[in-house]
């Protein structure tokens, strides 16, 4: 059964369409991200691995090698399998530094440009025979389903579809930097379309072919050579060298390490890809062997490598080979698509920009965008000339196998950069040089002298020796030249950032640079305003530092990062040839300038993978990091020159300045009042500072000072590594010894004023007698009266007096107050006649509003004094002619008792000290200030409270109504619960 | 040089695997496809070994 040409190629490109569709609808956002970036599309995505070698290729290996065809699979397996060993720390490399290809990493580990031109060179050799392999797989497919010898046009037009994908989706501005959501979304459909074809193909050859597993083991069994062949120790011939050649073609080959760093998701879609990956190429080794016992079967004379097509044809069921003929294209397209994205990438930055830089006047975006898509299509048309160009095609698979060859050739450099940092470049390119070297003329020139001779094999080449030959001298090499050979620092210092075992002690320098503004500046010389602060912004973004930050910690930062997102766009060796030349470095410290913080942050982020001891020690780490921050006292450590290594979280609270804004800063950034407190300090020989007094927003803040210097252990000279200063707030403290003192004086005071009284009760008591005796003496009804109200003045007086006493000796008052029922109204009237008495009295108006049955349980004579007391008050504070309201009320069981006057008011700032004993606002002499302070104790005393409001009018300022509520006395019914419990007390 | 423990113990039941599942998979009478399920039975294991254990992406 025959297929017209077109109709193979209207299924090519309708198959093709297809995949731009859904490329573009990915594109777009149309398929949810969480489907986009879930690990099983980034496994599939790998799947484009699995390329024709694994589709066609495999079954003509199986029938040569046996189980020996598997060494592909094994090896890429085995890479994925011990991916914590390999694959996982070259992820975080590749991530941190933008590394977009091997060359990236390469010139990036051994810090030469050379290295990353070198590698790209081998890579592109190596390579082009790969991308022909792919075109002849589909231009013969085409012809043998069509029966046409003629291939080219179909070769032609599948690499104009292929060549505008891959510049439509494959190719952005931003290269380098995102993920081509598009691109991975259909390889990885392609690779889902090819496992489910060739599995298919694989199921009707074991159900339609054979008929089913049964027939197939008896077929075997009439067959015994079949199964012998496949355990033939001859397929051990290059098995091992296979295996560890696909090994190395995981990192090593472009579109390898396009798809498994550039395109993946973090660690934990690698750690998924880690068993996912081996299972893709289980299951689609799984249907070889079947596929080729059912060709074999049917006796078809075609290639063996195409049977996964032929056997639809054989066993006239078509739509199996349709099936197949859409796998095999999957597998070529998916393949040629993302290796020339990679390889463009790596020409760009490892061939072309270093001889030829575009000036500041171009958009840098668009000329490495148009250079790269130019790229992408000679690649593809470069593939498509080796495959068109000779004359006999069949020899394509033996030079592509040997091409690839020189992939191995990367393994000690690849191993070196996480396992051996004594490795240089001068042994990598001599080890590379060596390899290659062997590889080229004992390989590929043997190759080329015997296409003439037509038999042409792995075997008569051999293969295996010279491969494994080429690879130990390359070890060797590499080895010797790195030992004997000097290494530089910055090499050195490249070489332990990529090593598994070391956190970089990193040098801590100042930067020319002082601020973003400033790094903007700098670049637009080599990169143009535009780019240049496209640039720095994205760096800050993703740094999430802000642009007025200009903390040297933050700087240097930013530099690193600009250098690693100018390396996704430039390449390695470009970007740090930009950074060093326009952001360097003032001064290179050597002693103890290690910056503290980069490394404290970087274990921080690799914390989840410590474990055994390392683990153990950070834990010490953390704890002690831990008690630093959570100390009561403020800490403070200075680095040697003067940088804020810490300001724990006590130091926030007290300064109200953020660690994560002021670490990193110079002591010289800290704000007033703090810089010249900690400076002043700092320049002191003591270590211990006390009492430092200083305002802090219109508060005076005290603080005492204590500083230490860190010293290294061992070190004999002076040097040293920072300051530690610890800074006690003693704000509250003084506080507190304030109160107390003032507490002392007042006491003083007490103790004076109860003396006094004391000796005022003798006198008072003598005058009291004399006026007993003229009202018993005289019969003079006026003298009489007078003599009373002397008697009652004294009374008044002996206890007021017996107050101050019990008041000096506050909470210790053994006095006992009368508990009776008292008249509000005849208390009122009594407080109104005694101050009717004061011959200053003004004339103030009193209006009264009162019940006068109301009472209260208490004490007559205490009540009178508050009276007096809060209506004086209120007629001192009252103009002449003006009204003082007096309203007695019951709310419940209280008494409210409201004095209202047209006064001045209480201004708000003596609000809250009107009651403190002493506290006037009255003239010497006017007034005691213990007037109030009585009143508040004595309402205390009689179970009631005291409310002052002031102003009442608002709107004027004027005016103060006191407030007392007192327990109620309800006639002939009983008292209220607070007189009550007097009671009870009093019993 | 750090190495994770489930690799340790990956690498120490590949290797006995190894050992083992060649000469099984060797045997005359063996199956065609008995190479797949050791394949399978790796798989496994190291589904088992690489399961999340709450990484911090780095």
């Amino acid at each position: 059964m025959n297929y017209e040409l077109t109709t193979l190629f209207g299924l090519g490109s309708g198959y093709l369409v297809l995949l731009f569709g859904i490329a573009f609808i990915t594109e777009r956002g149309w398929i949810p991200q969480k489907l986009v970036r879930h690990p099983v599309v980034y496994v599939l995505s790998l799947g484009v691995f699995a390329s024709v070698w694994a589709y066609y290729t495999s079954v003509g290996n199986a029938l040569r090698d046996g189980y020996g065809y598997l060494a592909p699979a094994i090896g890429i397996s085995l890479a994925f399998l011990l991916s914590p060993l390999l694959l996982k720390p070259l992820l975080e490399l590749t991530r941190t530094y933008q590394l977009t290809s091997l060359a990236d990493l390469m010139a990036f580990r051994y810090r030469s440009p050379w290295a990353g031109t070198v590698t790209t060179l081998v890579i592109l050799v190596g390579v082009t025979p790969l991308i022909a392999l792919q075109i002849r797989a589909i231009a013969e497919t085409a012809a043998i389903l069509s029966a046409q010898p003629s291939q080219g046009p179909v070769a032609i037009g599948f690499c104009i579809l292929i060549t505008l994908f891959a510049i439509l989706f494959g190719t952005s501005r931003r290269a380098g930097r995102t993920r081509h959501d598009g691109l991975v979304m259909a390889i990885a459909f392609e690779s889902l379309v090819k496992l489910l074809a060739f599995l298919s193909v694989g199921a009707f050859a074991v159900f339609g072919a054979f008929g089913g597993m049964d027939e197939l083991g008896q077929w075997l069994q009439e067959q015994p050579q079949m199964l012998s062949s496949l355990r033939d120790t001859n397929y051990f011939s290059s098995f091992h060298v296979m295996a560890l050649l696909f090994f190395t073609a995981t990192v090593a080959m472009p579109h390898m390490f396009y798809v498994t760093f550039n395109e993946s998701n973090g660690q934990r879609s690698l750690s998924f890809a880690s068993w996912g990956l081996p299972l893709y190429f289980l299951l689609i080794s799984l249907p070889v062997l079947p596929i080729l016992w059912a060709g074999l079967r049917s006796g078809s004379s075609i290639d063996v490598e195409y049977f996964p097509v032929i056997i639809g044809v054989a066993y006239d069921m078509p739509m199996f080979t349709l099936l197949a003929y859409l796998g095999g294209l999957s597998a070529a397209s998916g393949l040629i698509i993302v290796i020339t994205l990679a390889l463009s990438n790596m020409c760009l930055n490892h061939l072309i920009l270093p001889i030829y830089q575009p000036t500041a006047k171009h958009d840098i975006y668009r000329w490495l965008l148009w250079h790269r898509r130019a790229l992408i299509t000679a690649l593809i048309w470069a593939g498509f000339l080796f495959y068109y160009l000779p004359q006999d095609r069949t020899n394509i698979q033996i030079i592509g196998t040997v091409a690839f060859t020189a992939g191995l050739q990367f393994l000690p450099g690849i191993l070196a950069i996480l396992y051996w940092p004594q490795g240089n470049k001068k042994g990598f390119i001599a080890g590379l040089g060596t390899g290659v070297f062997i590889w080229f003329v004992f390989l590929m020139l043997p190759i080329f002298m015997e296409l003439e001779s037509g038999l042409l094999s792995l075997v008569s080449i051999n293969f295996r020796e010279i491969a494994a030959l080429s690879l130990i001298s390359n070890c060797l090499i590499f080895v010797a030249v790195s030992l004997l050979s000097s290494t530089t620092d910055e090499e050195r210092s490249s070489a332990e950032i990529c090593a598994l075992d070391t956190i970089r002690r990193r040098k801590r320098s100042g930067l020319v640079a002082k601020s973003p503004e400033e790094f903007i500046r700098s670049l637009s010389k080599p990169l143009g305003d535009k780019t240049a602060a496209r640039e720095v912004m994205q760096a800050l973004q993703d740094l999430n530092i802000k642009l007025s930050d200009r903390r040297p910690y933050s700087m240097r930062l930013l530099r690193g990062r600009l250098e690693a997102n100018l390396s996704g766009l430039l390449g390695p060796s470009i970007a740090r040839e930009l950074i060093d030349g326009y952001l360097p470095y003032s001064i290179v410290s050597e002693h103890g300038s290690s910056d503290l913080n980069v490394i404290e942050n970087r274990i921080e982020s690799y914390r989840s993978n410590l474990s055994g001891m390392a683990a153990d020690l950070d834990n010490l780490r953390r704890y002690h990091r831990q008690i630093l921050l959570d100390l009561p006292l403020g800490v403070c450590s200075l680095s040697f020159d003067n940088e804020i290594v810490m300001w724990n979280h006590t130091l926030e609270e007290f300064t109200g300045i953020k660690s994560t804004d002021i670490v990193g800063s110079q002591l010289a950034d800290l704000s007033e009042p703090w810089l010249s407190l900690l400076t002043n300090f700092l320049d002191e020989d003591s270590s211990h500072s006390y009492k430092h007094n200083f305002e802090l927003d219109d508060h005076k803040k005290s603080v005492n000072l204590h500083k230490a210097i860190i010293d290294e252990s061992g070190k004999q000279d002076s040097s040293h590594e920072g300051v530690i200063v610890l800074l006690e707030d003693i704000t509250e403290t003084e506080i507190l010894e304030a109160g107390l003192t003032h507490s002392e004086r007042l006491a003083s005071i007490g103790r004076l004023a109860a003396g006094v009284a004391h000796e005022i009760g003798n006198p008072i008591t003598g005058i009291a007698c004399l006026a007993q005796t003229i009202r018993d003496e005289y019969q003079s009804k006026e003298l009489n009266n007078l003599a009373e109200q002397i008697i009652e003045q004294t009374n008044r007086t002996s206890k007021i007096l017996q107050s101050l006493v019990n008041f000096a000796h506050a909470g210790t008052s053994q006095t006992r107050y009368e508990n009776e029922i008292v008249s509000v109204l005849d208390c009122i009237e009594e407080a109104k006649t005694l101050i009717s008495l004061d011959k200053k009295s003004k004339d103030i108006h009193f209006q009264m509003d009162c019940d006068p049955q109301t009472k209260i349980m208490g004490d007559f004579q205490r009540l009178l004094q508050v009276l007096v007391n809060l209506i004086s008050n209120a007629r001192d504070a009252s103009q002449p002619d003006s009204n003082i309201i007096l309203q007695v009320n019951v709310e419940g069981d209280r008494v409210r008792i409201a004095i209202t006057d047209e006064g001045i008011g209480i201004p708000p700032a003596i609000r809250d000290r009107i009651f403190d004993p002493f506290f006037t606002t009255k003239e010497a002499g006017e007034g005691t200030g213990l007037g109030l302070s009585l009143v508040f104790s004595i309402v205390e005393d009689l179970n009631g409270d005291i409310d002052i409001i002031s102003p009442i009018d608002k709107s004027k300022g004027r005016g103060t109504q006191v407030i007392l509520r007192l327990p109620c006395y309800h006639e002939g019914g009983s008292q209220s619960t607070s007189a009550r419990e007097q009671e009870a007390e009093a019993q | 040089m750090y190495i994770p423990r489930s690799i340790l113990l990956l690498l120490v039941i590949i290797y006995l695997l190894f050992l083992v599942g060649v000469d099984w998979m060797n045997l005359p009478e063996a199956a065609w496809y008995r190479p797949f399920l050791l394949g399978f039975l790796i798989v496994a294991v190291s589904s088992w070994a690489h399961r999340e254990q709450g990484s911090d992406e780095l």
